[in-house]
């Protein structure tokens, strides 16, 4: 017997745009919901990566062209809503309140709706109508600021990593709010700060500060669990490795790995104290050795005694990457415009009920059809007109 | 009113070290009850399993197999458990008996790669962040796996590996590699489109967009008489921007040092620029938005009885009494 996908009776109308929104549709999406991503209708990003980005993050959804600014596509979204499970957004909280599209209204249209709302700062608060993106709430939340060398300005991630963040733990909170529903027939309303979001992921950092009673400082590539620990220079151009040594018994397996050259008997490295106070010492004599060899060859040798390494990977190496091939990381599926496009599948593995690819991002209004003709019952005459007042593209 | 959390009634093992500890505290925070099992005996192992809902765990792969504790075998004490597996490299694959940690899945997950300055070591982002990452997709899993055991009655096993967790949250990083050919560089603070900088102001640091409102901004700059050549008519184009970037990022660090950085991200947030200070673990505790949020629970240390403020578990939302 071939089993549903997990979500396959849930709707969820998507008003997401940018990534951390489109990131929680997306595992939905995977997983079997029917996603309809409703698309405004401004001319569509010509340039490649703009396309791409757009593509990669909407899979699996279906896509509508709707006018907000219009009432009559204000009316349609409400009669959407009628129909859905869940809504979700990352606007600013003024947005969907300007559209007469917040909690308040669509519990009227559908008492059990349940509605996620993922802006920067959330939706009350002096700062709720702050606009952000990735960097600003990383910057926000504390990221940025203790993501750094010691004593050097703040650098940050080179990502726009608290969109995922925030994206997923929204998806979360989404699922959870169906599980509530489908024990007491309740909707919610969950509103999601994403500057929250991404503070809540500082590990000890804010109770170091109230305990040491100092500023918490970046620590660049340092542990104070293991020694040695860090990014190494390897042979070539830009190529490094990370390597973690914890425990004595991993120790020795470095030591053999390297050859027990004899710098490693110094008796300052015998425990593990001694290679933490003499880390800066031990980091450099490790870089001696590592940047004689390939990234490559270095994993391989420290993998091999049993020594968590492993190479400092570009885009070019993740794609050929034998671990995440063999797993099957990375997923093809024809766009009727761009061709074949590869994106990274969801690292969700269910034995069962595993999240499935069929196609592409939706085109601008690749499914108004579908959607207004076959869901909404509208007549084709009826579809006519809001092309005509121009709030369906 | 107070709401049952989304959990409430579910018992949840938690057999996890550092690399998963936070899936079942998320479980927890929507209202699951969590066991904490510190060394599974077999025999006793077993007679938890047959009255739980939940498992999860993070040993290497093969191990609880070898104690007879595997999902197979567990699956057939209680076909309605669901197990969630978070590992190195997954359950499969040539590497998945190699070691690893959190330092080791960003570099393999490609996330080191892309953070730092040019010319410098990858850094590491702070904190555990692979670990993290791999308990919320954990966590989905569960939930994902508890709807489907609503209408199948069965449990499912879930397969997490840190190495893919990294992959899957890369931002423009695969996406400019398989639509453009570009390997993404490190480029310090500034942002890989040019949108976004970390620049220092008299007191601290600001995070400025480059690319938003650019007129708005060189009047603003004016108006202080600190523009310099930027009203010139050619930086209008945001091509000719991006082009002489350093002059652009020149101008404007002469101006954010003149100021503080409080005053320039209200008046900036005001006029609508996506900026945001900087802000250290001291900043973020007297941030008057997170605490207008109760942002912050106390929290009393169990020995010293001294009290601490910590973040409210993020899913307190659903279904809880928020």
């Amino acid at each position: 017997m071939i089993n549903q996908p997990v979500l396959h009776n849930i709707r969820i109308l998507d008003f997401t745009w940018v990534l951390a929104g489109p990131y929680a549709t997306r595992i939905l999406a995977d997983f079997g919901a029917e996603v309809i991503k409703v698309q405004p209708p401004l001319p569509e990003a010509e340039d490649k990566f703009s396309r791409g980005y757009y593509n990669t993050w909407n899979r699996n959804k279906l896509g509508i062209t709707l006018n907000l600014n219009k009432p009559e596509g204000v009316a349609v979204a409400k009669k959407l809503v009628k129909i859905s499970d869940a809504v979700v957004e990352n606007f600013t909280p003024r947005v969907m309140a300007n559209w007469g599209l917040d909690y308040a209204n669509l519990k009227k249209i559908k008492p059990e709706i349940i509605m996620l709302s993922m802006s920067t700062m959330g939706n009350t608060g002096p700062w709720r109508d702050y606009t952000g993106f990735g960097s600003t709430i990383q910057a926000f939340s504390g990221m940025t600021y203790l993501t750094s060398l010691p004593g050097k300005p703040p650098l940050g991630l080179g990502t726009s990593y608290a969109d995922h963040v925030a994206g997923l733990i929204g998806c979360l909170a989404l699922l959870g709010a169906l599980e509530h529903r489908q024990k007491s027939g309740e909707g919610q309303y969950i509103d999601l700060s994403q500057t929250e979001a991404m503070s809540s992921l500082l590990g000890g950092a804010i109770l170091d500060y109230q305990i040491e009673g100092r500023e918490v400082e970046p620590v660049g590539n340092s542990s104070t669990e293991a020694a040695p620990h860090g990014v190494y220079r390897c042979k070539g151009d830009d190529r490094w490795c990370a390597i973690a040594v914890f425990t004595d018994g991993e120790w020795r397996g470095f030591k053999r790995a390297l050859g027990n050259p004899p710098w490693a008997e110094d008796k300052n490295f015998a425990t593990f104290a001694g290679r933490l106070k003499n880390k800066a010492r031990l980091d450099r004599l490790v870089e001696d050795w590592t940047k004689e060899h390939t990234a490559e060859k270095v994993v391989a040798l420290l993998q091999g005694e049993g020594v968590a390494a492993g190479v400092v990977q570009d885009a070019s190496d993740l794609a050929k990457d034998p671990q995440l091939k063999e797993r099957g990381f990375f997923v093809e599926l024809e766009h009727p415009e761009l061709g074949k496009t590869i994106s990274d599948a969801v690292p969700v593995r269910l034995s069962t009920t595993p999240a499935r690819y069929s196609r592409a991002a939706p085109l601008m209004g690749q499914d108004n059809d579908y959607v207004y003709r076959e869901l909404l019952g509208m007549s084709e005459g009826e579809v006519a007109k809001l092309r005509q007042q121009g709030v369906v593209k | 009113m107070k709401r049952q959390g989304a959990l409430s009634g579910y018992r949840v093992l938690d057999l996890t070290d550092n690399k998963g500890m936070l899936c079942p505290r998320l479980l927890a925070d929507m209202g699951a009850g969590v066991v904490r099992v510190e060394k599974p005996r077999a025999e006793t192992f077993k007679r938890l399993v047959e009255t739980a809902d939940v498992l999860v765990e993070s040993f290497s792969p093969g191990y609880l197999e070898s104690l007879g504790l595997g999902y197979s075998q567990l699956a057939q004490l209680n076909p309605r458990l669901v197990m969630a597996s978070i590992t190195n490299f997954g359950q499969s694959g040539p590497y998945r008996h190699y070691k690893s940690c959190d330092i080791v899945a960003s570099a393999l997950g490609g996330q080191l790669y892309v953070c730092g300055e040019p010319l410098s070591p990858p850094l590491k982002p702070f904190g555990n962040q692979s670990y993290y990452l791999a308990s919320l997709f954990a966590a989905t899993g569960v939930l994902l796996a508890l709807r489907h055991r609503h209408s199948s009655g069965r449990g499912q096993h879930i397969d997490i590996s840190l190495q893919e967790c990294v992959a899957s949250a890369l931002d423009h990083v695969l996406v400019r590699y398989f639509y453009q050919g570009v390997v993404a560089e490190r480029q310090g603070g500034l942002y890989w489109s040019g949108a976004f900088r970390v620049f220092p102001c008299k007191d601290g640091y600001i995070l400025l967009s480059l690319f938003h409102q650019w007129q708005t901004l060189v009047e603003w700059l004016a108006a202080e008489g600190m523009a310099e050549d930027l009203v010139d008519e050619k930086w209008r184009d945001r091509a000719y921007r991006l082009e002489h970037l350093d002059h652009v990022i020149e101008v404007l660090e002469r101006w954010t040092k003149s100021h503080a950085v409080a005053g320039l991200v209200e008046q900036g947030q005001a006029m609508r620029f996506p900026w945001a200070e900087v802000s250290s673990i001291s900043k973020l505790l007297k941030s008057p938005q997170l605490e207008a949020r109760n942002f912050w629970v106390e929290v009393e240390h169990p020995e010293t009885g001294k009290k601490y403020k910590l973040p409210a578990p993020t899913l307190r939302a659903v279904g809880g009494n928020r």
